[in-house]
């Protein structure tokens, strides 16, 4: 593409100077004259043409950019003028010549005459261009056509000046008004229709603001008598049709463009004139309107975009001066949120409420409040005792669905202050208002949430610290165990504490609840466990103790169910009692049957002494050659499928005896694959724990 | 997942809450209230009827603990019944039948509570 548009400037250029440097050097020999003003004019019209697709498709200024476009044209115009008027004495004396057959013989007219052709040349292509530019900024289907054809024309038209017919009767040709010919006179006609259709295309009036448009108004008045003046001079002497028929007819038609286009666009300014103050302010509206969605997308403080919100209504109504109330996310009290141009004391003294006579009235009629003059008696009654200088008032409710969550305002220190316009169009403001407000909303509850998230993710990780790292190894007994936590932190705990040499203390438990607070129970029933399993080494006496600490510590509502038992690794017997939690199951021999061991016992936290002290009882079983032990919380019997069943003490029992006769880590392996095979992929709603203890 | 829920039946000073569905840490908020509201009307002498309810957690059981000793110490106490063997379990292995009354029967509460 680029090469093409290269090419296509390149090449009319070379043509021009060929045909220049031709004349130069073959001008003085009379006898090539007349051929030799033919291949010129040949060369400039293919040179034209060329050109003509330049014009056409090539970008001159930006499409939009309609000053830019205006304040050259101004200056061009300006320029090209003031050059006329300066030559024009030379070119008058110049024409004469021309008129008494006086050739152009002297280097320095013919100079003189090239220079003019390039200069002029170069000034028709750039009007074309800004006029294309103008022309083009609102484009409809038969912009180009219609933009097109007259292009055709005026090049036609250039063309046809340079018939042999005319070139032979070149010293008569000066003046246009001289060429007689009807064909000449409907073409000519035609194109100066066309050039009339292509001037109503002034939209870009459209985008000059009210300022603008005056600035332009003027500019238009001092310069379109300039333009008329120089066309009319122009049309009597014209400095390029010396030298070439086809480039003076050419620029003589731009000429006369420029000034068609020209005079219809100050007509049509002047028709914008009267209307300007309304569509500047419709443009402001909408570029509120515009500017407010570009700030939903980018505030998600509520402090900054309410702030937004009511400069930008002030800006859309004009108002002296507005405010925003809005609902408290919280106790769903009114408040004022944000205001422009309200003393501290204003603010500080409005009591915003739902239940005032014009909320009342917007929350049933759902509509903008128009109020020209407000009075004392007026829906408006409370808003006039607050402020004394508010004449007139216009108030929109902001619905969400089909909630009120609050109501813009927006005020005038003068009685008819506002129109029904400014009343559409504040509402019409106030329903992207409510979008960025409650966007904002959803927003910060959202980083709320993750926030919370994150937190819990942080107690979990500090819950999975409190639980033991590694098994200890002990000879003959083999350990091992496994906390699976559910999406949330829990209250699953187990721990070992290597008491003496030979004896081990197992503890496993469950913090009735979930979540946070249970893991902060089970921290503490932790810390409880350790400090008293250092000084007891009782299981009962030690349950009753630590009853008696967490009793008075934990809430009532939150208890523990706890197993505690030693472990005599030389006596080969474990010792244990049951707070309240699940059964043991035990397998006494590699050929014996499960049993529950449950000894009777209550939960930590549920009693204070007597009834948790009698209660409890300790039983103590063998740890021989394979004998095998499975402590668990209730997670692991309340898993549940998808179907809701649960897995209950019947499955773990026959699970456990299928694999109990494998090593501890095998164990706990296949329990884990058989409780997760039976849940299926369904959420977990509890920890799931368990441990186990084999005999080797 | 079953729905938890709470009828309360009134007659005389005694108040019965049958309990329904799923009573777990999500559902035991609705308990709390519905006893919170007995207790607020001076209601202390309380039926809890565990007739249609297929689940409880610990959170659940965590309720009446919450409330029994405001009960107790205003002169009245939390009786429980029909209880099927499912959740007599999740009671007994904590050891709740030593501090509650908890029996077969509506009626039985009753008795027990005119005795």
């Amino acid at each position: 593409m680029k090469s093409i548009s290269k090419f296509s400037l390149m090449l009319p250029m070379v043509l021009f100077i060929a045909a220049s440097v031709a004349d130069t050097h073959l001008y003085d020999e009379e006898a090539h004259r007349f051929a030799l003003s033919y291949i010129r004019e040949s060369f400039i019209f293919i040179a034209l043409l060329m050109s003509l697709p330049l014009v056409y498709k090539q970008k001159w200024t930006s499409d939009r950019n309609v000053l830019r476009g205006l304040r050259s044209l101004f200056f061009l115009i300006l320029f090209t003028y003031l050059l006329y008027l300066y030559s024009r004495n030379r070119l008058g004396e110049f024409i004469a010549n021309i008129q008494k057959s006086e050739i152009v013989q002297q280097t320095a007219n013919y100079i003189f005459i090239l220079s003019w052709a390039f200069f002029a040349s170069v000034y028709a292509l750039i009007i074309l261009g800004t006029l294309r530019n103008f022309i083009f900024i609102k484009r409809r289907k038969r912009t180009f056509s219609q933009f097109g054809w007259l292009m055709v024309l005026i090049i036609l038209y250039a063309g046809l000046r340079a018939t042999p017919i005319n070139l032979s009767l070149q010293v008569e040709i000066p003046f246009i008004s001289s060429v007689s010919g009807t064909t000449f006179q409907v073409l000519r006609f035609i194109t100066i229709n066309f050039m009339v259709i292509n001037s109503f295309r002034v939209s870009w009036i459209n985008f000059l603001n009210k300022k603008q448009k005056i600035l332009c108004f003027w500019c238009g008045l001092l310069l379109l008598p300039l333009q008329y003046h120089f066309a009319f001079m122009f049309s009597r002497v014209n400095p390029v049709l010396p030298y070439s028929l086809v480039l003076g007819s050419f620029i003589e038609l731009v000429v006369i463009f420029l000034t068609v286009y020209l005079s219809i666009a100050f007509l049509a300014l002047l028709a914008h004139l009267p209307t300007a103050r309304l569509y500047d302010r419709k443009m402001r509206q909408i570029s509120s309107l515009h500017h407010l969605t570009r700030e939903i997308s980018g505030e998600f403080e509520m402090e900054k975009l309410v702030v937004t919100i009511v400069n930008l209504a002030a800006e859309v109504t004009e108002a002296d001066f507005c405010w925003l109330e809005l609902a408290d996310s919280r106790d769903g009290s009114l408040e004022l949120v944000s205001a422009k141009n309200l003393l501290k004391s204003e603010r500080l003294s409005r009591l915003a409420s739902f239940d005032e006579s014009l909320s009342q009235w917007m929350i049933r009629q759902r509509t903008p409040y128009l109020d020209n003059q407000v009075t004392k008696t007026g829906p408006a009654k409370d808003l006039f005792l607050w402020k004394s200088d508010l004449f007139s008032l216009l108030a929109v409710p902001l619905l969400v669905s089909e909630n009120v969550i609050g109501f813009l305002y927006a005020g005038r220190k003068e009685e008819f202050g506002f129109e029904q316009d400014d009343a559409d169009m504040l509402q019409a403001f106030s329903q992207q208002a409510v979008i960025a407000v409650e966007n904002t909303r959803l927003v910060k509850e959202s980083l709320i949430k993750e926030r919370l998230e994150q937190e819990l993710k942080i107690a979990h990780e500090a819950q999975m610290k409190l639980l033991p790292k590694e098994m200890p190894k002990i000879s003959d007994i083999e350990l091992d165990a496994v906390c699976i936590t559910a999406n949330e932190v829990g209250g699953d705990y187990y721990d070992f504490f290597e008491l003496a040499v030979d004896r081990l203390g197992i503890v496993i438990g469950d913090v009735s609840g979930k979540g946070p607070s249970a893991a902060f129970y089970m921290a503490e029933v932790k810390g409880v466990m350790e400090a008293l399993a250092k000084e007891e080494h009782d299981p009962k006496k030690l349950l009753k103790s630590a009853n008696l600490t967490l009793y008075q510590n934990l809430d009532r509502g939150t208890f523990v169910s706890l197993i505690y038992g030693v472990m005599d690794i030389k006596q080969q017997v474990f010792s244990f009692c049951r707070a309240g939690h699940c059964p043991i199951l035990y397998c006494s021999t590699a050929d014996a049957n499960c049993q529950s061991l449950e000894p009777k016992g209550m939960g930590i936290g549920l009693d204070g002494g007597p009834a948790f002290d009698q209660l409890l009882e300790q039983t103590s079983v063998p740890i021989k050659k394979d004998c095998c032990l499975l402590l668990y919380t209730d997670g692991v019997i309340e898993a549940r499928n998808r179907q809701f069943e649960e897995f209950g003490e019947q499955r773990l029992v026959k699970a456990f005896r299928k694999v109990k006769n494998l090593s501890a880590r095998e164990i706990k392996k296949k329990l884990i694959y058989d409780i997760f095979t039976f849940i299926d992929g369904a959420n977990a709603t509890d920890d799931l724990t368990f441990i186990v203890i084999k005999g080797v | 997942m079953e729905k938890f829920v709470v009828q309360r039946i009134d007659k005389n000073d005694l108040s019965t809450l049958c309990l329904g569905g799923f009573l777990d840490a999500h559902t035991a908020p609705n308990l709390e209230e519905a006893i919170q509201k007995l207790l607020d009307e001076g209601r202390f002498k309380i039926i809890v009827n565990f007739k249609d309810l297929t689940y409880i957690s610990s959170a659940g059981l965590g309720v009446f603990m919450g409330f029994i000793e405001e009960i107790r110490t205003k002169g009245g106490d939390i009786k429980m019944s029909n209880m099927t063997s499912k959740i007599f379990r999740v009671f007994d292995l904590l050891g709740f039948p030593t501090l509650y009354e908890i029996v077969d029967d509506e009626s039985e509460a009753i008795s027990r509570f005119k005795g």
